[in-house]
């Protein structure tokens, strides 16, 4: 089928999406202490960059924590609204969209190289964006809500570290999976369909 | 077909009857004051008025005030690492932080129709028309979204329950890959249902 | 009416290290459609759903013209969309919103502005077809018979002049196929139906039969679907 670039299309793969980052959130999560849930929430959050490229994953990322901020219940243990905003991990959750973002651009960038070794790419753009562009902000906002200096939040946020990187790792397997299925997802936008 | 979104509880509370904006702007104004104010008496205040609330919403106090045992955890820690280096009043303002937002968010969801808040978040987005963006459009992606929830759960549960009858319940690329593909042919042929009716371009 | 003039669909298939090889869809079909109800018979990934969707330019010719009323539906595919209602093998992935009268409601905001106006003439569309009962009920709460329906319902809001619908039975038990059927028969616009279901292919005018993107056999209903026996039991 031709996967023209439709508005409609994207539209519906960010709705969508959006709703997948809260199916993630909402089955079955293992919680951690200081306020970070181990749900599938950061494994979503991370595939939707990976999956759809990075401005339909950061809007797709965004309209869940809009929804989410809204009231309905579809952040971690079932809460919703700005309650969040005191937790610890506040910093974890408004860095989302760019962490999405990071990742796929990343993403794109080395599928559109034709780099080989596709999987080792696609998990390395996981492991930047959860690390890095969603890391540094959870550790300021855990050193401001916690009231605790930034080499102490930086400590206690290396605690997650190990359960994000093995995320990133399943995410990149899925991911390449996924780009396998829909090449045209990640890939520049290109001529669908070739004349005769 | 699996219900999600369960907190809300029908009633004729004050709460209930409040418009959704007044709700939404005590509990904004709750948890940024303080958070901002960061004093411990202020926090105590904000913390026992949310409780009232949520009490006020006249759902059995034992649903309303319920606490995961992570949040609890993840409170006593907070005070006793601040106890620990000598300042257990800030110990006490971040963990009444903490719950008071909890329980000022639940306020809000407990009292207000999905539907209701749905609607207020759509018609809270005209002002993006300021930056050019359709508010229609908007709306269309959050009612997709909430329409979706159900049927990706459903989905999920479905491929879960085919990877344990297998034996590979626990392995969660397994579950999650196809659950991904799934959700993306979804998604496509949703925009294609959009584009066949004329929206969404 | 429709018509197809020399169209192929091709696709390009993404391999590894950047080149691309593409596979073919459809080929050098021919077609001029004026039969009130017209069935399309064929294996599945024989093209029937990709000649469906060239019809209102979801799927864009890669050589060759479709138009309907002499409307090209690529140059004209907004419009050539507003004339042509399509029915999706699932309706739950065509109902876009989560009740039956929210999505009803949501086919009229073109042409009622007035949202009181709006969710009435949703409920009277409902009411005409039966459906009073499902208006605000969650559409994962409906029979698949219900659901169908409620699409149609939908789809006909919009006022259509033609509807192509893609299996829309596949998904239905035999009593919904039977309702559904029906519902489809009593239509007035021009309907092409796509369909693996070769009782509902006898009653229409003209049936089609495709096999591997070509048209293979066109014509009276009866000589087609014995066409299409032999073909499979080969």
């Amino acid at each position: 089928m031709k996967t023209r670039n439709h508005p409609a299309v994207d539209l519906a793969l960010v709705a969508v999406f959006a709703a997948l980052i809260a199916v993630c959130t909402v089955v079955g999560g293992v919680e951690l202490p200081f306020g970070v849930a181990l749900t599938l929430q950061t494994l979503g959050v991370v595939l939707t960059g990976l999956v759809l490229g990075p401005w339909r994953g950061f809007l797709a990322v965004l309209l869940y924590l809009v929804v989410g901020f809204a009231g309905l219940p579809i952040f971690s243990e079932g809460s919703g609204g700005l309650g969040v905003l005191a937790s610890p991990s506040m910093g974890y959750l408004l860095a989302f969209p760019f962490g999405a973002l990071a990742a796929g651009a990343l993403a794109a960038l080395s599928v559109r190289r034709g780099l080989k070794g596709r999987y080792i790419w696609i998990t390395l753009s996981g492991l930047v964006a959860s690390l890095i562009v969603i890391g540094i902000p959870g550790i300021v906002g855990m050193s401001v809500i916690a009231q605790v200096d930034l080499v102490t939040a930086f400590i206690w946020n290396l605690a997650f570290v190990p359960g994000d990187a093995i995320k990133c790792v399943i995410a990149g397997i899925i991911a390449a999976a996924v780009n396998k299925a829909f090449p045209a997802l990640l890939a520049a936008p290109q001529p669908a369909a070739i004349s005769a | 077909m699996n219900k999600v979104f369960c907190l809300y509880v029908p009633g004729d509370s004050l709460l209930h009857r409040l418009g959704v904006g007044w709700k939404y702007a005590v509990m904004a104004a709750m948890v940024i004051s303080g958070v901002i104010v960061s004093a411990w008496w202020f926090t105590l205040s904000l913390l026992a008025i949310s409780v009232i609330l949520v009490l006020l919403t006249a759902v059995p106090p034992r649903f309303g005030l319920q606490m995961s045992w992570a949040l609890i955890l993840v409170a006593v820690l907070l005070v006793a690492y601040q106890s620990f280096t000598g300042k257990p009043l800030t110990g006490v303002v971040i963990a009444g932080n903490l719950i008071m937002a909890v329980y000022a968010s639940r306020m809000l969801t407990i009292s207000t129709p999905e539907s209701v808040l749905i609607d207020a978040l759509i018609s809270a987005a005209s002002f993006l028309r300021v930056f050019r963006v359709k508010p229609e459009k908007v709306g269309l992606a959050i009612s997709i979204m909430i329409k979706s929830i159900p049927m990706l759960l459903d989905l999920f549960t479905g491929i879960q329950q085919a990877a344990m009858a297998r034996g590979r319940g626990r392995n969660l690329a397994a579950i999650v890959t196809p659950f991904v593909v799934r959700t993306v042919a979804y998604a496509q042929e949703t925009g294609a249902a959009l584009a066949a009716r004329g929206l969404g371009e | 009416m429709i018509e197809f003039q020399n169209v192929s669909v091709q696709v390009a298939i993404p391999q590894a290290g950047g080149k691309n090889s593409s596979k073919t869809l459809l080929e050098g079909i021919n077609l001029t459609l004026e039969e009130h109800r017209v069935a399309v018979i064929g294996a599945n990934g024989s093209g029937k759903s990709t000649l469906l969707r060239t019809i209102n330019g979801l799927v864009a010719p890669s050589s060759g013209q479709v138009s309907v009323n002499g409307l090209d539906t690529v140059k004209d595919g907004k419009k050539v969309r507003s004339q042509v209602g399509f029915i999706f093998t699932d309706p739950l992935s065509q109902l876009l919103l989560s009740t039956a009268v929210n999505d009803i409601e949501l086919s009229l905001r073109a042409k009622i502005k007035n949202r009181g106006e709006r969710r009435e003439r949703a409920l009277a569309l409902l009411a005409e077809r039966g459906l009073a009962n499902t208006a605000e009920q969650s559409i994962y709460d409906l029979s698949g018979g219900e659901r169908q329906l409620v699409a149609l319902t939908s789809i006909l809001a919009l006022e259509p002049d033609v509807i192509v619908a893609d299996e829309p039975t596949t998904l239905l038990d035999l009593k919904n196929k039977f309702l559904v059927g029906r519902a489809l028969a009593s239509l007035e616009q021009q309907l092409v139906i796509a369909t693996h279901d070769l009782d509902l292919a006898a009653k229409a005018d003209r049936v089609l039969v495709v096999h591997e993107g070509r048209i293979v056999a066109s014509g009276v209903p009866q000589n087609c679907i014995d066409y299409y026996w032999e073909l499979m039991s080969k």
